[in-house]
């Protein structure tokens, strides 16, 4: 079974790297296909879950293929269109496309090529075989809204942690948390980042023992403070203005779009200028499709909570409605022991044990059921004869 | 590239490298086809040789698929989602599943797809091992066998799986003596695809449901069990009909013709086409057999689908619970 968890070093060494393109630039990449993947499905109404996980195969494709081999935006497009078919939420893949062009400049779309559903159709195939038929892909909404059923605490503030830790869930799909963390630790530590941010302390929590530091230990076993606050800076990133340069390059691109002219915060909402996409500002992924969109306060800044090297928190990005309830329970999947898989990487990525998930039953629990039904007695008797024991 | 111009000096996008890295994938060869060991209904399964994992022998079973006008069917990839959703729970009586590929796109350039399942390789399946054993199986040997397919049943069923074809050929003996579930759920990716029509698909196992062409659920694994675990005390099939109305037939002359009311509504064939055969009485045609067995093997082979035991049920009978199991 395929594992997909990487340390660090992994991600920095990648098959894009290796082909010449600097981290920065993938990230970029990973964020503007991830950051498409969310408008495309937002527009064609699927739900948090089917984008979630059109992302998350997009994240473990370029683990085994350069940005310069798959340009970025058809590969999104690819990954949405898996992904409703898998989440049982199909588009056609024409109407993807529709969308995907009307969300891209026309040098981006040109990407796809002279018969974009063709190249889609080969696409799933290529795409199929490099993440190995591992379709089902778990996202720690449904855990965040599990883990939040057990705090205890003021209603109103529980909820708009949760719609804040929603938020952050959504945003982490533009970093590649996906690749590094099973989703039960980023719900716990997006959770714990969105209670810091709305000032709700978790004192007390149904389930509670004494061994129980805080009341994440219930649900991950051995997260350290350092890990949590890890995973919230890799979130917060998105928000800092960034350093590098960045707007329409592409690895594959002949010529140079413009440089974009407004660059100031990072695209979490995308930059107005540098492309459609930023057009879209549609709130995304949200568990509610109903317009009652509950707007978020920005969180104000808690100087005493301060995430050095982010001095203002940018205005965050309001575009989440509340979890209002817990979606269709799905099958749990137990975190597979991390067992090597080898195939198209060059070098197989060292795997990086991360933190105990709590250990997965066997198999299944059992469902509860109905007592046995009475049954007559069994006809006591002589006990048979012991037959021969063949060898198989 | 430290800023967008640096990108001015790559070649543009060429799709053409898209087909490139595809051709790639299917001459990157991992498994190298030893042998034929299987030819179902529906796919042939080849014996090979993992040549990434030095060289570990497993069974990959090679399914063709139709494409549709929108690539793979929902439902074959709904399928295997859940095959490799099962396969985390590394169930000890269910076959493992170890990689899921497909050979790119087909020769013919008729739409198909062929898929490949790799599993690992079992010494041999249920069929073979009872037709190769010398003598009456001991009773710890079929208790712990029993055993083994009903738990493999009670865990497809509680994620909602139903097997539809539970018989000694699809139930692998491993070289201890563990029996594993093999061949479910791919029924529909099944059903879309041409079924090879030389291959015969036994009845004996099939419950009257399903016969009588009836909705049915998870009870049709617990009667093909039932039928399996008979078998595995007499190394013979219970029910040999040859066609679905002489299987009926077996069936009615073993159990008895249900009673009128327990008939099931819209069937085409009444119940009155049946002579009104008595029960057998299941001690005959299974001498010698422990009590506890004679009981759980008759509460399988019920047939009303609601008043069969569950798998669950089953796994719960004294026949198992009394002793402990080896
Ligand atoms: N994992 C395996 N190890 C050894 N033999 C197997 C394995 N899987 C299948 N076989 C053999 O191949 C035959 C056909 O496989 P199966 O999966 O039942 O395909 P079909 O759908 O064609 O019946 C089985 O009856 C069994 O004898
Ligand atoms: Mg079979």
């Amino acid at each position: 079974m395929p594992y997909w968890y990487y340390d660090k070093k992994d991600l920095q060494n990648t098959p894009s790297f290796r082909d010449g393109i600097p981290n920065d630039s993938e990230n970029r990449y990973r964020k503007e296909g991830a950051r498409f993947i969310i408008d495309t499905g937002s527009k064609m109404d699927l739900g948090y879950n089917t984008v979630a996980t059109g992302v998350v195969y997009f994240h473990r494709f370029y683990m085994f293929h350069s940005f310069r081999t798959f340009p970025r935006y058809i590969t999104a497009c690819c990954c949405l269109f898996l992904a409703g078919k898998v989440e049982e939420t199909p588009k056609k893949c024409k109407d993807i496309i529709k969308v995907a062009k009307s969300l891209l400049t026309e040098q981006k779309f040109s990407t796809f090529g002279e018969d974009p559903k063709e190249e889609v159709m080969t696409l799933e195939r290529i795409l199929l075989q490099t993440i190995k038929f591992d379709l089902q892909v778990e996202h720690p909404y449904g855990y965040l809204l599990k883990y939040a059923k057990c705090l205890k605490g003021d209603k109103a503030k529980l909820q708009k942690m949760v719609q804040m830790a929603w938020t952050f869930v959504n945003d982490s799909l533009c970093t590649t948390l996906c690749l590094q963390w099973e989703p039960e630790v980023i719900a716990v530590a997006l959770m714990f980042l969105a209670g810091k941010l709305s000032k709700f302390e978790v004192v007390d929590w149904n389930g509670r023992v004494s061994k129980h530091n805080a009341w994440w230990d219930m649900f991950v076993e051995d997260i350290t403070m350092e890990l949590l606050e890890d995973i919230c800076h890799q979130v917060l990133d998105l928000y800092s203005p960034q350093t590098q340069p960045s707007g329409g390059d592409s690895p594959t691109q002949t010529t140079a779009s413009k440089p974009p002219k407004n660059e100031k915060k990072a695209s979490v909402t995308p930059p107005t200028s540098a492309s459609p996409v930023a057009a879209i500002t549609k709130p995304v992924v949200t568990p509610v499709k109903n317009g009652s969109d509950v707007k978020l306060e920005p969180p104000k800044i808690d100087m005493r909570f301060t995430y050095p090297g982010y001095p203002a928190m940018p205005a965050y990005p309001v575009y989440s409605a509340p979890p209002p309830a817990i979606p269709a329970a799905r099958l749990p999947i137990p975190a597979g022991p991390p067992l090597v898989y080898p195939e198209p990487p060059p070098a197989p990525p060292a795997r990086f044990p991360p933190v105990n998930v709590p250990p997965p039953n066997y198999f299944s629990p059992m469902q509860a059921r109905g007592p046995l039904p009475p049954r007559g007695p069994i006809p006591p008797g002589p006990p048979p004869p012991r037959p021969y024991y063949p060898p198989p | 590239m430290s800023s967008s111009g640096s990108s001015s000096s790559q070649s543009p996008p060429n799709m053409a490298s898209i087909s490139d890295v595809s051709a790639l994938f299917q001459t990157a060869k991992k498994y190298e086809e030893l042998n034929v060991i299987g030819t179902g209904a529906y796919g042939t399964v080849y014996k090979a040789r993992d040549l990434h994992n030095g060289g570990q022998i497993v069974a990959m079973k090679k399914v063709k698929v139709a494409l549709t006008e929108d690539g793979i069917p929902l439902s074959t990839l709904r399928e295997i989602a859940l095959l490799r959703q099962l396969e985390a729970y590394r169930h000890p009586n269910i076959v493992r599943l170890l990689d899921v590929c497909h050979g790119g796109q087909s020769m013919e350039r008729d739409h198909q797809l062929v898929l490949f399942l790799v599993f690992e390789h079992v010494e041999q399946d249920l069929d073979s091992y009872l037709k190769r054993a010398p003598g009456p199986l001991s009773e710890n040997r079929i208790r712990s066998m029993s055993y083994d397919i009903l738990s493999g049943v009670d865990f497809l069923h509680s994620h909602r799986i139903v097997h539809r074809d539970l018989k000694p050929h699809n139930l692998l003996v491993t070289s201890t003596g563990r029996v594993k579930l093999a061949d479910f759920g791919l029924a529909k990716t099944y059903d879309t695809e041409m079924k090879l029509t030389s291959v015969v698909v036994t009845l004996w196992y099939r419950p009257p449901e399903v016969l009588l062409g009836v909705s049915y659920n998870t009870a049709v694994d617990v009667w093909s069990s039932g039928c399996v675990l008979a078998q595995l005390h007499t190394r013979a099939p219970l029910l040999q009909g040859s066609c679905d109305s002489e299987q009926l037939h077996c069936i009615f002359r073993l159990i008895g013709r249900p009673p009128r009311h327990e008939w099931p509504e819209n069937v085409s064939i009444v119940a009155d086409s049946f002579p009104e055969y008595p029960a057998q009485d299941l001690a005959d045609i299974l001498p010698r057999i422990h009590p506890h067995a004679l009981d759980l093997i008759k509460g399988m082979l019920v047939f009303d689908p609601a008043k069969r035991l569950t798998a669950l049920d089953c796994l719960e009978h004294p026949y198992f619970t009394e002793e402990p199991l080896t």
